[in-house]
């Protein structure tokens, strides 16, 4: 990926995402709570969901992360707001799927299809992925409980 | 000496644009220690201390050659107080766990220093935590330099080791580790000097600061990954027993018992890391082609045009201004996360390292979340600062 082609992915979704993350606010007292935390770089955003008849009916995060893995997170919340448990699950295997695949083989919106784009810029897969595998994990966790 | 001294390094022949600025993560290894290494195993290598066939004995003549040669390195009359670990956190867990534990009880502190590394301080934690004893961690001032007077008063007749890093692998800072070693002796503390960050540098001489255990990693002085060192002073050998069992530590074994033989060979349980230590020995002999003094001038220069520089970037904070600092500099840039800036950088080919640099406890004191590290070795030039100023520069403009 050259110097340029990444600098028009920031330009085009991760900037702008980074500057006005979606509902970038902690929401205490949410259904359902949790950290997306990197232990090797420090990034960390906490995620406050309210599920109402398992669906994520409102949803929030704050932390502090990387640009990628900030936008990736808010456009995360974006995708799943309004969206059943199940759904959620799906769409993040589907997502984190295509991240580490080589090449990817469904098509997302614009801003999703920037993320995956941005798995080729060396060394930040994990930074994408870190809110949709927090997510997935917390899914995979109820449904064992469930 | 140091003019043309990237021509001693293969990396920058395959990457001559390369600006690397990550020595304090590992160090680049001269062809001179690949060539050792490529020696041993092509036409050398055979299992050390167990054949009695000449390709055996020979292996088995270089590898304690290469003990000698590291304790003549640090000034030790004594290779049998040098034990090869496959690191400075393996050498510091030994201590930990080979020689304090078992003497550790409820009620007495270990002391330790915000400044340390992961590696200096959770083996520390840990068996503190077990045995009901205190860890005691030495804060530092605004400058980033350790708080020498609260270092003093935390050492007791109840603090059964002081160990610290030389120099601090995020902030750069240069402890004086002689004033130290000579505050816990004062109270017949053993003291722990980790030269990680040091050691391929500085004068270590053990009859200059007589330290009782020092422990460094071969990859940070262009050595090999998996190789390093510990130390320890004859007053302690005894004390030391073994960790990890196995082959090549025992006296006698039998069904019913087994008895050990003596520090270093009772911590070396296995086969050791023997082309490893090949390159180790390879690395001191290049080190010893340089004066010390001159490498720390030629890196101090490069570091002290990096501060000049960057200070002139209103949009560039230095964490840290230690009085006494190494080749190392942490910076964070306004609005801009550390590792979007390492990210970009490399877009440049320069590359540095950002992160927490497994210094959390110090980080969360300074609030910053992750800073972006420079860290200079004797490739280093001027010149690759100025590509780093323009890459930051070009970097603010794109990001806002």
């Amino acid at each position: 990926m050259t110097k340029e082609e990444i600098q028009a992915l920031y330009k085009a979704h991760i900037l702008p995402e980074n500057k006005h993350p979606y509902h970038f606010e902690a929401k205490e007292g949410t259904s359902v709570s949790f950290d997306a935390y990197n232990p090797m770089c420090g990034d960390k955003f906490h995620l406050y969901l309210n599920v109402v008849n398992d669906v994520f009916d409102t949803v929030h995060f704050d932390g502090i992360g990387c640009a990628i893995s900030k936008a990736s997170t808010s456009m995360l919340l974006k995708k799943i707001e309004g969206m059943s448990k199940i759904d959620a699950k799906a769409i993040c295997e589907k997502f984190i799927n295509n991240l580490t695949n080589d090449h990817q083989v469904d098509e997302f919106n614009d801003e999703l299809n920037t993320l995956i784009a941005l798995k080729h810029f060396d060394g930040r897969i994990d930074c994408i992925k870190l809110a949709w595998e927090a997510l997935l994990n917390y899914l995979l966790v109820k449904d064992l409980e469930g | 000496m140091l003019k043309n001294i990237k021509t001693y390094f293969p990396i920058f022949e395959k990457y001559p644009d390369l600006a690397y600025l990550d020595s304090a993560a590992t160090t680049q290894r001269p062809k001179s220690v690949n060539e050792a290494i490529n020696q041993f195993n092509s036409f050398e290598n055979a299992n050390i201390h167990r054949g009695v066939y000449d390709l055996s004995n020979s292996a088995t003549k270089k590898f304690e050659q290469a003990r000698e040669k590291v304790a003549r390195y640090i000034g030790s009359s004594n290779p049998k107080t040098i034990a090869f670990t496959s690191g400075t956190t393996h050498s510091i867990n030994i201590i930990a766990y080979s020689f304090l534990k078992s003497t550790l009880n409820k009620g007495d502190n270990i002391v330790i220093t915000l400044l340390d590394h992961h590696a200096n301080f959770i083996p520390w934690q840990m068996i503190a935590q077990e045995k009901g004893a205190e860890l005691r961690v030495v804060p530092i001032n605004k400058k980033g330099d350790l708080d020498i007077t609260s270092l003093g008063k935390m050492l007791d007749e109840k603090t059964k080791i002081l160990s610290l890093n030389h120099i601090s692998n995020s902030l750069g800072t240069v402890n004086d580790i002689h004033e130290i070693i000579d505050l816990g002796h004062k109270k017949n503390i053993p003291v722990m000097i980790d030269a990680a960050q040091s050691v391929a540098y500085y004068d270590l001489d053990i009859l200059t600061f007589n330290y009782d255990f020092l422990a460094f990693s071969g990859h940070k002085m262009f050595a090999p990954f998996g190789t390093g060192v510990l130390y320890v002073a004859e007053k302690w050998i005894k004390s030391i027993t073994p960790y990890n069992y196995g082959g090549g530590i025992i006296k006698n074994v039998s069904a019913e018992e087994t008895t050990f033989s003596d520090y270093p060979f009772n911590i070396e349980a296995g086969t050791p890391n023997i082309s490893g230590v090949m390159g180790l020995s390879s690395a001191i002999d290049f080190i010893n082609t340089f004066d010390k003094a001159e490498m720390r001038q030629h890196i101090s220069d490069v570091t002290h045009y990096c501060i000049e520089q960057l200070s002139t970037i209103n949009d560039v904070k230095i964490i840290g201004t230690p009085e006494k600092r190494s080749g190392i500099v942490s910076f964070v840039v306004k609005d801009i996360h550390p590792h979007d800036v390492a990210s970009f950088l490399n877009q440049d080919n320069i590359a540095v390292r950002a992160g927490m640099h497994c210094t959390q406890p110090l980080l969360m004191y300074l609030e910053t979340p992750a800073t972006v590290r420079v860290s200079f070795s004797i490739y280093n030039d001027r010149q690759e600062v100025d590509r780093l100023k323009a890459s930051l520069v070009a970097l603010i403009k794109f990001w806002t």
